[in-house]
């Protein structure tokens, strides 16, 4: 049924936005962590998005690649970022080294708001689709009234 | 384009091959009974799963409320469906009995 691939589709995003929410606010809580299980400071967290075409069985699978069908979204993997550890001198700290250094993650507060603002505005995107879509078959049925 | 023709015969005479003779009770897959069992089924369906989908919220298998509400949405929409459809067969039934003979 084509309003429930819609509503499947717009679900998608949602759980995608939410996840993605999820890793924001990793990061936010962990700006100052110096230890982890991996050993060295917290990596900052990303999401990896990826377009999959909605499919339950194998008959959709193949419609969807010969025919330009919606496709939902899904986070394939969630990468670490690689960027350099920030030093900071700070002696007393129990996981200075010799010289008086702590390795700090590398996360910058704006940019993770900046992260979380269009995660929460492409959730309420989503929403919307999914309202209007709704909207629209609720329209139709009013044809027969 | 080719113009669509009208038979009356042929329609009247076709009708007991799809729909079965309900008076001998053979009533063939295709027949306006067995898709309304049918889809009636699937309503019944989304209603489970929305039914299944509030349980798992509410004892927190499911972590994402708006798989919940997806949930709940659809099976309603369905289920307004079906009402409209319930409308219009009882509409047409209401149509014939106020029939003249």
């Amino acid at each position: 049924m084509n309003f429930f691939d819609s509503m499947r589709t717009s679900a998608s995003g949602l759980t995608a936005q939410r996840l993605r929410m999820n890793l924001v606010s990793s990061n936010l809580a962990n700006t100052d962590t110096t230890r982890t299980e991996q050993g060295g400071p917290y990596q900052r967290k990303e999401p990896v998005f990826a377009a999959t075409p909605i499919q339950s069985n194998f008959k959709e699978v193949l419609k969807a690649e010969i025919s330009s069908k919606p496709s939902e979204v899904n986070v394939v993997e969630v990468i670490n970022d690689e960027r350099k550890p920030l030093l900071k001198f700070d002696p007393l700290h129990p996981d200075a080294d010799p010289q008086g250094f702590v390795l700090k993650p590398n996360i910058n507060v704006m940019e993770e708001m900046v992260n979380m603002l269009t995660a929460s505005r492409s959730y309420e995107a989503n929403v919307t689709a999914m309202s209007t879509s709704k909207n629209m078959v609720q329209k139709a049925l009013e044809i027969g009234r | 384009m080719e113009p669509i023709r009208f038979d009356a015969k042929q329609l009247f005479t076709k009708i007991p091959t799809t729909a079965g003779n309900p008076l001998t009770g053979g009533v063939q897959e295709n027949s306006f009974g067995s898709m309304l069992k049918r889809h009636l089924a699937e309503v019944n369906h989304l209603q489970n799963s929305a039914d299944d989908a509030a349980r798992n919220l509410a004892t927190g298998q499911d972590k994402d409320i708006h798989n919940t509400m997806v949930a709940v949405e659809k099976a309603g929409i369905a289920f307004q469906l079906t009402m409209q459809v319930r409308n219009k067969v009882i509409e047409a039934y209401q149509e014939i009995m106020r029939m003249a003979v």
